[in-house]
């Protein structure tokens, strides 16, 4: 069923000086994926994605495309492109002349060329007079359409994106996102996608790899990285979430060490045991947290006070601090929201298969 | 990209590299051997024996060094003065009336020193443009206003414009209109905000400028031959002497070696000072 | 902060003053050269050009002429083609030695140049080249080719270094690179670093002084002549030289401004 990886790496480590970007990266990327890497500044996205592309060099580790070594062929030898954060056009050309660049240097006839770039120009949804237009008066979406074009132009093997939605308005770039997959899926490309925002990610990626430190903390599809994150890194990297440490009791039962949780012992299944003395995080999303009205019971309670209230649209938030004074959140659709005051006391309630066990502290 | 970043730096800088090493570097150490060599020699072919720099404190060269280097303050500090407000109008007040200004000033630097420091003699002297039309309209008459310190140094003053004006106006540009607004905001004076703001956020402008007009004004030798006649012998003066009427290259040399190593100690000093990619590019790398 | 109106006036009379106070000599050197007398005071009685034709017809004068455009012309080549690629090294690349060469580029611009003739004029002597204006060729670059690196690596500053990893990226080898994008975006600078390069080797006197050898510039003849005794003469050569200038540096306006609308007015930031 898996495909042949259409890119390998193997130990890969980037030093600069005595810091250490990359740190023995291993990553296998399938034909016509679309994988982002995520990871907040600082983590090696970048340094990642720019030794891929050939810009920079590797310390050690050893790349392949297909069946070929790859990692001390220049930029411009290999076979794959990139969509520059900057978006890199070159302003004293036209547009027509930024995306015929790349068949011009193949040597291309014009008249063919052009006929390539007003196709381009067609598949994003830009009108062919912009063939002629100075790449000073196209407004921020229509550059990103234009590096688009130039990069689809050279056909690459692979086409890498390092945050290139980054400067764009929200609306915008929600806009983008989703045309950026669909142009995944018309295109049958592999896309490798950088960028800091994991809610990017979410939206277009068949795969997400998390990065932090110069490593991968997690590599998996979207849902999993939500609903079971591998450590407490990735769970709070994505949005709004709930984490109690806990270790284990007698009975495999987990105890909460900072706040106290009731556990309804019978129900739990194996993934919330916990041997005795062992430490773990555990781990629900808010969304998931519900306020327990009367005797209302759930395999997890916890009890505290209702702080405050936030209104976001949709939906709305709930803090409540817990007895020892951490803050939990809760968030309920607005139609389900919570009658409670602010200052009254409240229970709250989720059950195991919402819950999820990150072992170690 | 660093390896390719190396090599291309580096085979970038060969050509310019070239010219330094063979007429400045090259000339520089033909100086220094030459200002150890023996009295009126003419190549550099004898024994060395420093009599040159014996010679330099005994004739009263000091002196001369001392006018060069008091004039050059003189001017610089005047310059600062006058320069700043003109500079500060040109980087925060005006608009099209600035970019007028910086063109009329960058014109007057391709016109030859001389040239417009002759048009000051033609200006001060007896029966020049000043004094002539006062007599004709008013029948008053003064003995011109050549020939003396004060005009070598307002010489000095004029002829280094713009090497003040245009760094202090590339280091105003860098004071951030909102740190002068909220020092205000937080009730700071006029001379306050000049003192704890611009100042300080000017610096690199204000050495570079200072530096640069000191510098140029310590080793100039045309504002005292045409505007101030023989009133000051100034140290490059003497350096031409040396070598010209008193076919002394040992002694020009060594006192060329005096200037040049006070005037490079300077230079080097106040070039390490500031971030060149900050003040050209705008960029702290 | 808001300026007052009346201190934003006072501050514009000064800036005209500033003119004027910079451009007071050339205008008397202007009148000068238009005096009918030939010892020369002011008021001036009687106008006449008679000065000019004498200075276009001596044969010293185009001896001089051609002196100066020769080494100005040869100068500015040079210095185009240096500080381009010096730029680079300035700005534009990170490499090893970079703080060094960009402290070393301006020190000779922080130099004596009379001190930095003398020298050079020793040096020659030592290599046994005898000084024409060839070797004021190469004085006059020591001291303008750093100023034509400045001046192209400003631009070379304002340009995003990810538009030549996009080339290469794209199958650009480093000459390509060269030739379709480093080299059109700093074309601008590296005009405007000719132009400088050009008017300031033209109005140059001190390194001239003692490098042109038998040869001599027109500055350096002005010099001579004022030093030795006023010539009628001296006026006009000046303001012919002036006016070269002038012309030279509309044109120069000119080819700047067709090159930058051609190119759209964005800088590639």
């Amino acid at each position: 069923m898996s495909p042949e990886p259409i890119l390998r790496l193997e130990g890969v480590s980037k030093h600069f000086g005595e810091f250490t970007a990359l740190d023995n990266i291993n990553l296998e990327i399938d034909e016509g994926e679309f994988l982002t890497i995520v990871g907040p500044s600082g983590s090696g996205k970048t340094t990642l994605i720019r030794i891929l592309v050939g810009i920079e060099e590797l310390s050690e580790g050893k790349i392949w495309l297909r069946n070929n070594r790859i990692e001390e062929m220049p930029a411009n030898q290999r076979p794959t492109c990139m969509v520059f954060q900057s978006l890199a056009l070159f302003p004293h050309k036209s547009v027509g002349e930024n995306i015929e660049f790349p068949l011009k240097l193949r040597k291309q006839k014009p008249d063919q060329r052009k006929s390539r770039a007003l196709e381009l120009l067609d598949l994003l949804h830009l009108p062919q007079s912009f063939y002629d237009k100075r790449i000073n008066e196209c407004s921020g979406g229509e550059r990103q359409r234009v590096a688009l074009a130039r990069a689809l132009a050279f056909d690459p093997e692979i086409l890498f994106f390092d945050e290139p939605l980054s400067a764009l308005d929200f609306r915008l770039r929600k806009n983008l996102e989703k045309e950026l997959k669909d142009l995944h899926q018309r295109t049958g490309k592999t896309f490798v996608y950088i960028t800091h925002s994991l809610e990017e990610a979410m939206v277009m990626s068949d795969r997400i790899a998390i990065m932090r430190s110069g490593r991968f903390e997690q590599i998996a599809i979207a849902d999993e990285i939500y609903a079971r994150p591998v450590s407490r890194f990735v769970a709070e990297f994505m949005g709004e979430v709930n984490l109690f440490s806990v270790s284990g009791d007698a009975g495999g039962n987990p105890v909460g060490t900072e706040i106290e949780i009731q556990v309804r012992n019978t129900s739990l299944g194996s993934s919330m045991k916990l041997s005795k003395g062992a430490s773990a995080t555990l781990m629900v999303r808010p969304e998931t947290v519900h306020f327990l009205t009367g005797d209302e019971t759930a395999d997890f309670v916890v009890g505290g006070v209702l702080k405050a209230e936030y209104a976001l649209g949709s939906r709305t938030q709930y803090k409540v601090e817990a007895d020892n004074g951490d803050e939990l959140a809760v968030e309920k659709l607005r139609e389900d929201r919570f009658l409670g005051q602010v200052g009254d006391r409240v229970r709250l309630g989720w059950n195991a298969e919402h819950a999820h066990m990150i072992s170690g502290g | 990209m660093e390896r390719q970043d190396q090599r291309i730096g580096l085979l970038s800088a060969v050509p310019m590299g070239a010219v330094l090493l063979i007429s400045f570097l090259a000339p520089l150490m033909v100086i220094a051997i030459f200002s150890v060599m023996p009295q009126k020699v003419f190549s550099l072919l004898h024994l060395p024996d420093f009599s040159s720099y014996k010679l330099l404190f005994t004739q009263g060269y000091i002196k001369s060094v001392l006018w060069s280097f008091g004039m050059a303050m003189a001017s610089t500090a005047i310059l600062f003065v006058i320069c700043w407000p003109l500079a500060f109008g040109m980087a925060k007040v005006f608009k099209g009336f600035g970019l007028f200004i910086t063109i009329a000033v960058v014109i007057t630097l391709f016109v030859s020193e001389n040239i417009r420091l002759f048009g000051w003699v033609l200006t001060l002297m007896k029966g020049g443009l000043i004094e002539g039309h006062l007599r004709a309209w008013t029948g008053l008459t003064f003995e011109g206003a050549l020939y003396n310190v004060p005009v070598i140094v307002f010489g000095l003053v004029y002829a280094y414009f713009p090497f003040m004006l245009f760094p202090l106006i590339q280091g105003i540009a860098m004071v951030p209109d909102d740190a002068r607004q909220a020092a205000a905001d937080l009730g700071a004076s006029r001379r306050q905000i000049f003192f704890e703001v611009d100042l300080p956020l000017s610096a690199p402008g204000i050495v570079i400028g200072s530096l640069l007009s000191f510098v140029l004004a310590a080793g100039a030798m045309a504002e005292s031959k045409l505007l101030g006649g023989q009133t000051v012998i100034v140290i490059a003066d003497e350096i031409e002497t040396a070598f010209t009427y008193g076919q002394n290259w040992p002694l020009g040399s060594a006192l060329s070696v005096v200037l040049i190593l006070i005037i490079g100690a300077l230079s080097i000093f106040g070039i390490n000072r500031v971030n060149l990619d900050l003040i050209m590019g705008g960029r702290r790398s | 902060m808001k300026m007052s109106k009346s201190a934003r006036i006072a501050l514009s009379l000064y800036g005209v003053l500033a003119i004027l106070f910079l451009y007071l000599p050339i205008i008397s050197v202007g009148f000068a050269s238009v005096s009918k007398a030939r010892y020369l005071t002011f008021p001036i009685k009687r106008y006449a050009t008679k000065w000019y034709g004498k200075a276009v017809e001596s044969s010293t004068v185009q001896d001089l002429l051609w002196t100066s455009l020769s080494v100005a012309l040869l100068v500015t080549i040079i210095s185009m083609v240096v500080g381009f690629f010096g730029a680079l090294a300035f700005a534009r690349y990170q490499w090893l030695f970079r703080g060094i060469f960009q402290k070393l580029i301006l020190l000779p611009i922080f130099f004596p140049q009379a001190v930095l003739g003398l020298a050079l004029l020793m040096w020659f002597n030592a290599l046994g080249i005898i000084p024409t204006w060839k070797t004021a060729v190469v004085a006059h670059l020591v001291w303008i080719s750093p100023i034509a690196t400045l001046i192209i690596a400003i631009r070379a500053y304002s340009f995003d270094p990810s538009l030549e990893e996009a080339a290469r990226d794209m199958g650009a080898s480093t000459w390509i690179v060269m030739k379709e994008i480093t080299g059109p975006l700093l074309w601008p600078g590296v005009v405007a670093a000719g132009l400088f390069a050009f008017l300031l080797s033209w109005g140059n006197f001190p390194l001239s002084l003692f490098t042109t050898g038998a040869d001599s510039t027109l500055p350096e003849w002005l010099y001579a002549k004022m030093v030795s005794g006023y010539s009628p003469l001296v006026p006009s050569v000046g303001i012919l030289s002036i006016v070269t200038s002038i012309v030279l540096l509309l044109a120069g306006g000119i080819i700047m401004w067709l090159v930058r609308s051609h190119n759209g007015t964005a800088s590639p930031r």
